[in-house]
Order: C-alpha cells, then sequence, then structure tokens
C-alpha cells in the first residue's frame, strides 16, 4: 500500500533513485553480518590533551600574527589582512598554554622541556617583547616569526607560566617564581621607577616582582598603560597610568609601584577584572561588580554625570542582571556575562544590538538566540567574553566563538571588512578555549574536536 | 607659494611607536598634497607641554593631554599648503576617537586613534595659534624661508 501512496506522491525520476535508498548501496562483495561482528573495532586516532590549535587573524603589517608580511612585488598571493581565522605553525610546534594579544604584538607562554617558555612576535619599539638584536646595538623594531624572551629564571627549566598579559606597549608575565614586568614604561606600568627619557628601544631590562607584601600573585591584567595584579587573598593591586584614574588609588597621578586599591572593593574577595582601555572592571566571589578609571561613555554607569573616577565604585545598576561570573571592558563599552550564560553591553559603540552606534547607561540584554541558543542546541551558554578597544568576542561552552564591533583591519575573522553590528560567528576549525583580543588582531588558542 | 600656510602637525607617542601606522601616516599627508616644511623627533617636555596646552588648564582632561604628550617621542612637523589649517583639521577627523571612528571612519582619528586622549595627530585650529604653537616647537623656523622656496 505504501509503495502505491509513494507512486502518487513523488515525481518519477525521484522513484528510479529512490530504490538505492531503500535497499542500501549496491556492493560488489556482499557483507556477511556474522562476520562483521567478529572484526575487531579499532579506535579512530584522538588527538594529546595538550594538543592545542592556534589560530590568528586580523592585521599582517605589524607581525603579530606570525605571517612574515609580503611585498606586493615579491609575492603574488600578498595581503595585508588575514580575513578569516588563519591556524599558524607555531601551534603546531608547542605546547601553547596561555596568550596575550598587545596593541600590535602577540605573546605565547608555552609547556617546554627547555628554557624557552615565553615567545614574542609583532612590534617591538619599546622592547615589550624582549631585546632582540641583529647586530650588536641595532636591535630589531619588528619581529615577524616568534622569538623566545629569555626571562631570568631561578630554574629556567621546570619554571611554569602562569599567565601573560599585554597592553599597548608593555607586556606582563607572570610564572610561578613570581611577575616579570617589561616594556615601556613611561607611566610606571612596569611596577617601577619612573626614569625620564628612558630609551626602551635599546633596553634589555626585565622587572621581577615576587610577591607583593608577603602574599603570591595569582593574576594579572595589563590596562592600556597600567597594571593590576590580584593576590591570593583577593587584594587588587595596580600601577601606571593614573590620569583618567584608572589605577583606582584616589588620585589622577601616575603611579610608579604596585599600590594597593581600596574604596569599595577593600573588604572583598576580587575573584576576575577586566581592562582593556583606561577603566577597569573587577568582580567578587559573590558575583558583583566593581569599577574605576575612565567613565565618558557611561562605562561605570554612575548617575552623578562624572567623567573620571578614582576610587572603585560598587555598580548597583547591575544587580538586575544577576550574580556575574564574567565581564570585559571595551574603549567605550563593557560585557558581562551572568550565571545563566545570558550578555549584558552598555557603554558607547556598536554594542550588539542594533544597527547603529548607540549609547546605554542600562544593562542591555543581548537575545541568547545570537550565541546559538536553539532548539537544537538549548544547553549553549555564553562562558566568556573578551573585549578589544572596538570590537567584542564571546564563547560558549560548546566551543563556538561569536564577534562583533567595529571590523578594523578585519579583526572579527568573519571574511570581511565591514562592522558586525550583532554577534556572528566565527568559523573556526576547532573547540574554542580561550580568546584573546588586540586592537586589530585577534588569537584564539583551540581544542582540536576529537580528543 | 604665495597663499600658502603653515600648520603645525603632531604625532603623538603611540604612533611613533608603531612603525606601521607612522609609515601609513606619512603617506597619506604626502598624497594630501601637503609639504613637509620642517620635522623632527623629539620628547616634549612638561614645560613645553603646558605652554602649548594652556588653553585647557583648568579642564578635566589637562592632566591626562600633558602627562600623555611628555610619555614618548613625538613627530614634529611644519606642512604647508594652501588653506592648510582647515584642510589638515579635515583630515584628521573629531577630535574623539570613540566618535570619530563612526562619523568619520577614513580620517587619521578614525583609523590611528587609540582613545580620547591618544588621539594620533594634532594640528593647529587658527593662523594665530599656528605661529604660536611654531614658535614653542620650532623657534629657529623663518616664513620666509618658504615663500622663497
Amino acid at each position: 500500500m505504501s509503495k502505491n501512496l509513494r507512486q502518487l506522491v513523488l515525481p518519477s525520476n525521484f522513484l528510479r533513485f529512490s530504490k538505492r535508498y531503500l535497499h542500501g548501496p549496491k556492493r560488489k562483495y556482499p557483507v556477511n553480518k556474522e562476520e562483521a561482528k567478529k572484526l575487531p573495532v579499532f579506535q579512530y586516532p584522538v588527538s594529546k590533551s595538550s594538543y592545542r590549535r592556534v589560530f590568528a587573524w586580523g592585521n599582517i603589517h605589524t607581525g603579530a600574527l606570525g605571517i612574515p608580511y609580503t611585498d606586493k612585488e615579491q609575492r603574488p598571493d600578498h595581503t595585508h589582512f588575514i580575513k578569516y581565522p588563519k591556524r599558524i605553525t607555531f601551534g603546531e610546534k608547542h605546547e601553547v598554554t596561555t596568550a596575550a594579544c598587545g596593541f600590535g604584538f602577540t605573546v605565547f607562554a608555552v609547556n617546554s622541556q627547555d628554557e624557552n617558555k615565553v615567545y614574542g612576535m609583532g612590534i617591538n619599539t619599546d622592547s615589550q617583547i624582549g631585546y632582540h638584536e641583529v647586530r650588536h646595538g641595532h636591535p630589531l623594531e619588528i619581529i615577524f616569526i616568534p622569538k623566545p624572551i629569555h626571562l631570568p629564571f631561578k630554574n629556567p627549566v621546570e619554571s611554569k607560566v602562569l599567565k601573560v598579559s599585554a597592553g599597548r606597549a608593555h607586556l606582563a608575565i607572570l610564572t610561578d617564581e613570581g611577575l616579570f614586568t617589561l616594556g615601556n614604561n613611561a607611566y610606571g606600568q612596569c611596577g617601577r621607577k619612573i626614569i625620564p627619557e628612558e630609551n626602551y628601544t635599546m633596553s634589555n631590562y626585565i622587572h621581577h616582582i615576587s610577591d607583593v607584601e608577603g602574599e603570591n600573585i595569582i593574576d594579572v591584567e595589563c590596562g592600556q598603560d597600567h597594571s593590576l595584579i590580584l593576590t591570593e587573598k583577593g587584594k587588587v593591586y595596580s600601577c601606571g597610568w593614573g590620569a583618567d584614574g584608572q589605577t583606582g588609588l584616589g588620585h589622577y597621578d601616575n603611579a610608579p609601584e604596585f599600590t594597593r586599591v581600596k574604596g569599595d572593593i577593600e573588604g572583598e574577595n576580587i575573584v576576575k577584572f577586566a581592562s582593556r582601555s583606561d577603566f577597569v572592571l573587577a568582580v567578587n566571589d559573590k558575583g558583583e561588580v566593581f569599577g574605576w578609571g575612565n567613565t565618558e561613555y557611561g562605562q561605570l554607569t554612575l548617575s552623578d554625570g562624572s567623567q573620571q573616577v578614582a576610587t572603585p565604585t560598587h555598580m548597583k545598576i547591575l544587580e538586575q542582571v544577576g550574580k556575574v561570573k564574567s565581564v570585559a571592558s571595551g574603549g567605550s563599552f563593557c560585557l558581562a556575562v551572568n550565571e545563566d550564560g545570558q550578555v549584558f553591553t552598555w557603554g558607547y559603540g556598536l554594542l550588539g544590538v542594533g544597527p547603529n552606534a548607540q549609547q546605554s547607561r542600562e544593562p542591555i540584554h543581548i537575545p541568547d538566540t545570537l550565541f546559538g541558543r536553539n532548539d537544537f542546541q538549548p544547553n549553549s551558554r555564553v562562558e566568556e567574553v573578551v573585549c578589544g578597544l572596538f570590537n567584542a568576542a564571546a564563547v560558549t561552552n560548546l566551543g563556538d566563538l561569536y564577534a562583533w564591533g567595529r571590523n578594523k583591519n578585519c579583526c572579527l575573522g568573519l571574511g570581511n571588512d565591514k562592522d558586525q553590528y550583532f554577534p556572528l560567528k566565527v568559523s573556526l576549525g576547532g573547540f574554542v578555549k580561550k580568546m584573546y583580543c588586540g586592537v586589530d588582531h585577534c588569537i584564539a588558542v583551540c581544542e582540536p574536536f576529537c580528543m | 607659494m604665495s597663499g600658502a600656510q603653515q600648520t603645525l602637525a603632531i604625532l603623538k607617542p603611540h604612533v611613533v611607536k608603531n612603525p606601521f601606522s607612522l609609515s601609513r601616516i606619512k603617506n597619506i599627508i604626502l598624497n594630501a598634497n601637503f609639504k613637509i616644511v620642517h620635522l623632527k623627533r623629539k620628547t616634549i617636555d612638561l614645560r613645553e607641554a603646558e605652554a602649548f596646552y594652556g588653553e585647557h588648564k583648568g579642564k578635566f582632561f589637562y592632566n591626562r593631554l600633558v602627562t600623555f604628550m611628555t610619555s614618548g617621542p613625538c613627530e614634529l612637523m611644519i606642512l604647508t599648503k594652501e588653506n592648510a589649517i582647515q584642510e589638515w583639521r579635515q583630515l584628521m577627523g573629531p577630535t574623539k576617537v570613540f566618535r570619530a571612528q563612526f562619523e568619520a571612519p577614513d580620517s587619521l582619528r578614525g583609523q590611528f586613534g587609540l582613545s580620547d586622549t591618544r588621539n594620533a595627530t594634532h594640528g593647529s585650529d587658527s593662523p594665530e595659534s599656528a605661529m604660536k604653537e611654531i614658535e614653542i616647537f620650532f623657534p629657529e623656523f623663518r616664513l620666509e624661508t618658504v615663500i622663497n622656496f
């Protein structure tokens, strides 16, 4: 009866093919089902759990992608920008644990058996990725391939790098032997005394901070020209440029040494902070958000209309979004993720909720559907948000990456150079674990799909 | 060169530290038919910066402007062209970078600015201030040399 029905409904040329679907493919040697059961089952090859895929995209000129820039005359396949995520060979040769994107340079921390634990590439005019010279007295200003940064470890082979963070022209490397800072120190952002007229290009100096007031450092974050560190008891210390109050020390002067940040966060146990530009967001263990620094575009949602805040202030307006798990601070806007994986945004710019640059002092909920929560994957939730200066990105628990904002030098990785007004999935050949945004390039550290 | 106007252009410290941006900006300047009469790279000291930004004294951004300008070497240029002041300001775009990147994305500030303070370039706003600013950084500059050029 069903056959008759099919003849009625389907056109005749379709019927010719449908036989193959009904009876399976025609085999030369028919499968003996009894014998097939006896055959051994092979395990497909899986990747090592330590293996990572590293993708990079954005501006190629600065050398931050590790892809040598070629002249148009020399190479026909010459490009200015990498529009799609490109898997870079450094990730295949080294076990990348963490990375950092500065303004035109990239740093990788690797798990290695030798003395080279940190590699850097990109702009090096302030010796922010170490001193590399071609011949004596002639340092390289741009490095196109990853070069090891030699740190003055006590135990060079067995030390481990825990985190790296990069600012506009300085770098902080957190290791189990303490914090190392290098690069520009014009505002004291390396945590050492400011020397007037210091020549950073020729500088070979790496500053070492073993602990602050007897407490171990567990986290570090670099803003554009300031640095923040977190100790094991949840205290925050800062140094660097304070002209917008981004050091949170109650004044607007430079702070050449790491100094305890007080204000509203004094008694709180801070677990996470974020700062890409000239303001800082910090989250405590109860999921409350604190902010300080520049608020010209309403980033800190203050009601009194002030433009700068030099002391940490509790952002009460964020209580409506629930317990905040992760925050990100861009150039003029902020992002927050709550426990349910919902993303909220406020500030000024392409916030991801419409086709125009807009300003909002209230947190706006970006619809979850845009981050891949639908009937086919109802468990998709945003785990982490990251901000560049003008663009933003979100990583979900399913390993997907979503990007939106200004597409400066194709830094969104969406295959075009147009601005993106709402979150859009970036096509990446890996399960995204960590995402890093610079000003015009991005790095994603991924796991293979099959582990 | 009768009718030519002079203006002072400053490429700010963060641009000078980025060789890629620096060469792009210089190309843009030359492609816009500006002539660079004088060029020098120097670190502005506090006294010069305070004299330079004297008009902004008392505003909330004065401190950050002065500390930023003295943080590293700048490139100081005297540009000349007919109607140079107006055209250089047109090329630079709006002061605030976070707004300039939407209002004038192809301007210098829209492309190379990093924040409202680190807005890549400076330009004089009137013939009087151009003369005053050139006097601060190029005391040896004589207008006749350009006119006779």
